[in-house]
């Protein structure tokens, strides 16, 4: 999980480039396996367990109908809650063995600039390899966010009979190995989700 | 394990997934904290832990080595809290089972926006339940003792 | 919280119940220093401290504050004297059941009488004191005055005097003539109690030894344990016991459920334990039963006739002949009590009795029941009462004060009984549902000529009766059979409905069903005639006058009061009706974006009229922006505590409106936690609730119930006028399926 503190150098050291550089471009075989990969990247992120902490408003979501979380509770000024109610007044580190309550580290809601409900796969690819909507990630940070960072890892393994996101964090990670190193391609513009 | 309350050093007995709340109730004797849920649902046991708001129901005794619990009890020596000052002005309660929860939420918000607007006391509180319905009442005794009435 | 130690010989007199309210004390003078106790009510010592007693349960309806004030003011003392004793379970305290909002109507006169025995002794002995006739002395601030001298001598000092006194019977003593009708604005004396945590609720007692239960209750109704494996339950590490309980044969009443109870020595440990009950449990007739499927069926039985329950005139021909017939029906679902505090009871049984603390509504039935329970009589038995975490109706039902004394005499140790919210939100007692089928017919110069209303509801009834299934005169008598109608042909009909879980009373019960339909059906037909609605219910209920139990065609239940006393009367509609209206500026044009709804509804002998204004929810759905309130509750006491109710059931009548369903399955309630069951938060709550009471001497009402009923169906119509969507089946936000 990233601090602001680390973002800040990483932000202040990419100047007029607003998406991180992609790989030289490989053959089409691989670039058909990185399509086939993102393909598997955005099923995951379109998951409820992956969307209803990346809303594109102030409320965090809750269960497979993605319902606005209750009890009612809002982003708060830094993506983690109001005062008084912050997230981590319920949400621990790990997920509450008797109470039906979620946890992880650091549990909090993604930043506004990182929500993609609703857009298109052309749309959230653009916007995966885009720093400023990405949290200023190079794709390898990316890589890397996807595949270690523990509040994504939750989504596989969510507790109380949630159905977890498809697959495990390992394959998430792998999966975003293969589209990095097939140079990132991103669907045609138009591409239904 | 050790457990500091309110300033006191406990030693408490009790298995390690029981959550604060019942440590609090039925180990230490400070039933000022309410059970409404279990679920981290209804505010009802809402204390402090290092200052900061927490749900006792769903935190586990263990987790608590070396943290200092604040509850009600200890929020004043002697109910001079403002917040039990401007509670006592606006007759808020009236069964009074959720308000030590609503206190410690209240206290807890003005210890990091010492001037909330109605707005934000709304959004802050709106997680502890009255179910007799003394919301507007506690909305005025917040933004009362925040000086902002 | 003790009372008063009384020795009962000599203290009473005729037999104990009701008559036996007052003590009258006899025998030789006393000696200095012993208290002044007339009766159980007072208890006066010589420093001044004014012990008054409570005798009803504090569940946020304020009477630990009402109670002692009206005693208090009536002996003029000074309320800073005053300690709050709340009474145990026993019949010399009278009728104790905190329920039906009537702690102070129906006490009114006994307290101030109990009160005036007091200050007439204490005015005697002040008389004596200082030599003047007692005419000449008042009772102020804890004093006995002599205005014209200027001298008085203080309450306590008389103490001792008073007490050597002969009581003089209360029927006999004068009551002060400087009550106010509208009571008094006191402060809330206890609110240090509840903002400290020192306030000792149900489950709050804790006793030498005391172990608590948490029991696994049958999960549908009428299912019997079949199978008990409890081995790993036992196997938990400070599990005490493993206790079946008995099991209950309909009808239910306030017989405990049955199942299997895990004793431990803390509430986690028997929480924890408790979940490794390996349970086998029989067939129910309920197993297939749905609220959906139930719904149905009460929906195809409105479409029929049904039992006549109040006629005047030919509702079906008149309905026939009539130029137009305006129809719908009307649905509220079960719903849950849902206090904050859940059911929670200490029993410790020993040698020579039984003693319990208890969250209790109704402490007199806690202790015949636990005494009948454990085979002891009644005077062996004490029940002492905390504070109540609200309660609604649902802690009158002392089931779980059995629970505690039955696992207290089976381990022989003090048993907390703590009931889970998961135990309240299942296995409770429940509002009943309603399907309500109205239809009205009006001739073609558009006057109201019939109205026919078919019910189908399951009944409290069947709690107490195995084969009653259909409402009773006395749920009619909430908002129907006194429904005053200046209609020529009218008919109320009853179908039976199979109940699926115990039927048990919540604020203002059948109240809230039968004013969600006559409140809303009305403001159809007011739209459909092109009438303001509050216009238009003046119009039906026709011109000021009272409204006989002959007019209506029916006996008028009335709460239990006497119709001479507390009549039907039109005019007091009028003017609530009237007020509302004008302080919310109803006919106003609406501010951009919002609208606003009207309903009205007696109930409790108390008229209260209602505006609700509401926007467009984000989420969809009624938001509230305001609300008006008007009640005439006759003679008031605690005029704070009194809007405070009526606040608060603005609140609760809009978590009806909004979210309250308690829906069922296979026989068993689906919601377990508020997450399944919402209730309206801080942020939903309106920005304002402007609150009038008129008091002008009438007899007093109730207040704790009768702001719920208008609440919902003045949502539902605000919400019409705001989005022209009639809402006719409750809740706006049912759970998701």
């Amino acid at each position: 999980m990233r601090s602001t503190a680390f973002l800040l150098p990483l932000l202040a050291a990419v100047t007029s480039c607003s998406s991180a550089p992609a790989p030289a471009p490989a053959d089409p075989a691989t670039v058909e396996a990185g399509h086939k990969a993102f393909a598997h990247l955005v099923e995951v992120l379109r998951h409820p367990r992956c969307l209803n902490c990346h809303p594109d408003d102030d409320r965090p979501r809750q269960g497979m109908h993605q319902a606005v979380h209750d009890p009612p509770v809002w982003r708060g000024p830094d993506d983690r809650g109001e005062p008084g109610a912050h997230c981590a007044s319920c949400h621990q580190d790990r997920n509450a063995t008797d109470a039906r309550v979620p946890g992880a580290p650091g549990w909090h809601l993604a930043p506004l600039s990182m929500a993609w409900r609703g857009r298109s796969d052309a749309a959230i690819c653009a916007q995966l390899k885009d720093k400023a909507r990405n949290g200023g990630r190079t794709l390898d940070e990316l890589q890397q966010h996807l595949a270690e960072d523990p509040l994504v890892g939750w989504g596989f393994s969510p507790g109380h009979g949630r159905e977890p996101a498809p697959g495990s964090q390992a394959a998430l990670g792998d999966t975003a190995r293969t589209w990095i190193d097939a140079g990132a391609p991103c669907p045609p513009r138009g591409e239904p989700q | 394990m050790k457990l500091t309350v309110n300033g006191t050093v406990h030693d408490v007995d009790a298995s390690p997934d029981t959550p604060l709340l019942w440590v609090l109730r039925d180990h230490l004797g400070l039933t000022g904290t309410k059970y409404g849920c279990g679920e981290a649902l209804c505010g009802a046991c809402t204390v402090h832990v290092d200052g900061r708001a927490v749900r006792s129901c769903v935190l586990p005794v263990e987790r608590l080595q070396g943290r200092a619990v604040t509850t009600i009890e200890g929020l004043s020596p002697d109910g001079s809290h403002p917040l039990q000052q401007a509670w006592a002005r606006h007759a808020v309660p009236q069964c009074g089972y959720c308000q030590a929860g609503q206190i410690m939420t209240a206290a807890a918000l003005l210890e990091e926006v010492p001037h909330p607007s109605e707005a934000q006391v709304d959004r802050s509180m709106a997680t502890n339940i009255c179910r007799c319905g003394t919301y507007l009442r506690i909305r005025a005794a917040i933004l009362d003792a925040a000086g902002e009435s | 919280m003790n009372a008063p130690q009384l020795s009962r010989r000599g203290f009473l007199i005729g037999s104990v119940g009701t008559g036996a309210l007052f003590a009258l004390g006899a025998g030789p003078a006393h000696a200095a220093g012993k208290p002044f106790v007339p009766n159980v009510w007072v208890r006066l010592e010589p420093d001044g401290t004014l012990h008054l007693t409570c005798n009803r349960s504090e569940m946020g309806q304020g009477v630990r504050s009402s109670i002692p004030a009206l005693l208090a003011e009536e002996m003029g003392a000074d309320r800073a004297r005053v300690r709050v004793v709340q009474a145990p379970g026993d019949p010399v305290y009278g009728d104790q059941n905190t329920d039906g909002s009537r702690s102070i109507r129906n006490q009114y006169e006994m307290l101030r009488r109990m009160a005036a025995v007091a200050r007439t002794m204490l005015e005697h002995a002040g008389a004596r004191q200082l030599r003047v006739p007692v005419g000449e002395v008042a009772s102020v601030a804890h004093e006995v005055v002599h205005a014209s001298s200027g001298r008085a001598v203080p309450f306590g000092q008389l103490a001792a005097a008073a007490a050597a006194a002969k009581v003089p019977h209360p029927d006999k003593v004068k009551l002060r003539s400087d009550i106010p009708p509208g009571g008094w604005d006191l402060p809330l004396v206890e609110v240090d109690e509840w903002t400290s945590g020192r306030a000792q609720f149900g489950a709050d007692v804790q006793r030498p030894g005391m172990l608590t239960a948490v029991i696994v209750r049958p999960p549908v109704l009428g299912a019997a344990l079949l199978e008990v494996d409890d081995g790993a339950a036992r196997a938990v590490p400070g599990v005490h016991d493993v206790v079946t309980m008995p099991v209950p044969a309909p009808p239910y009443a306030f017989q405990p459920l049955g199942g299997v109870a895990v004793v431990a020595r803390d509430t986690w440990t028997a929480k924890k334990a408790s979940e490794k009950l390996r349970l086998r449990w029989s067939e129910s007739p309920h197993d297939d039963a749905t609220w959906a499927a139930d719904l149905a069926q009460m929906r195809e039985q409105v479409a029929q006739p049904g039992t006549p329950r109040r006629q005047r005139g030919d509702a079906e021909n008149a309905l026939k002949r009539a130029a137009n017939v305006v129809e719908a029906t009307y649905v509220v679902p079960h719903l849950a009590h849902a206090a904050l505090e859940p059911p929670a009871a200490v029993a410790e049984v020993t040698a020579t009795g039984c003693e319990v603390w208890i969250n209790t509504q109704t402490p007199q039935r806690t202790r015949s029941l636990v005494a009948s329970r454990l085979g002891l009589e009644e005077d062996a038995v004490r029940v002492n009462v905390t504070y109540l975490g609200a309660a609604f109706g649902r802690k009158s039902k002392p089931d779980y004060a059995v629970e505690a004394a039955h696992l207290s005499q089976a381990v022989g140790r003090p048993v907390r009984v703590q009931w889970l919210r998961e135990d309240a939100m299942r296995q409770g007692y429940f509002h009943a549902a309603s399907v309500q089928a109205l239809s009205a017919g009006f001739d073609d110069e558009g006057a109201l000529t019939a109205w026919r209303q078919r019910i189908a509801s399951p009944t409290i009834g069947s709690t107490f009766d195995a084969a009653r299934h259909e409402l009773r005169d006395s749920e009619l008598g909430q908002g129907l059979s006194d429904l005053p109608l200046a209609v020529p042909h009218v008919s109320f009909e009853t179908h039976a409905v199979q109940e699926r879980m115990r039927i048990g009373w919540m604020r203002s019960v059948y109240n809230i069903n039968h004013a969600f339909a006559v409140q809303g059906f009305l403001d159809e037909l007011a739209h459909h005639r092109g009438v303001p609605l509050p216009d238009f219910i003046k119009t039906v209920y026709g011109p000021p006058r009272v409204v006989s139990a002959d007019e209506l065609g029916v006996p008028l239940w009335n709460y239990g009061a006497p119709e001479g006393e507390h009549p039907i009367d039109i005019a007091r509609y009028h003017r609530v009706i009237d007020a509302v209206r004008e302080r919310s500026a109803f006919d106003a044009p609406p501010v951009e974006g919002r609208a606003k709804g009207f309903a009205v509804h007696r109930s409790f002998l108390t008229y209260v009229a209602c505006v609700v204004e509401v926007s467009r929810a984000p989420g969809g759905g009624p938001k509230l922006e305001r609300a008006w309130v008007v009640a005439d509750p006759g003679r008031i006491v605690h005029r704070e505590r009194v809007r405070a109710q009526l606040e608060g059931a603005v609140l609760f009548g809009a978590s009806v409106a909004l979210y309250g369903h308690l829906d069922y399955q296979g026989g068993r309630v689906r919601a377990g936690n508020f997450r399944e069951y919402r209730l309206v938060r801080m942020h939903e709550a309106p920005r304002s609730i402007d609150v009038e009471v008129i008091t002008d001497g009438h007899a007093p009402g109730g207040i704790g119930e009768p702001g719920v009923p208008p609440v919902a169906p003045a949502i539902a119509n605000a919400w019409f006028a705001l989005t022209r969507e009639r809402v006719r089946e409750l809740p706006f936000h049912p759970p998701h399926a």
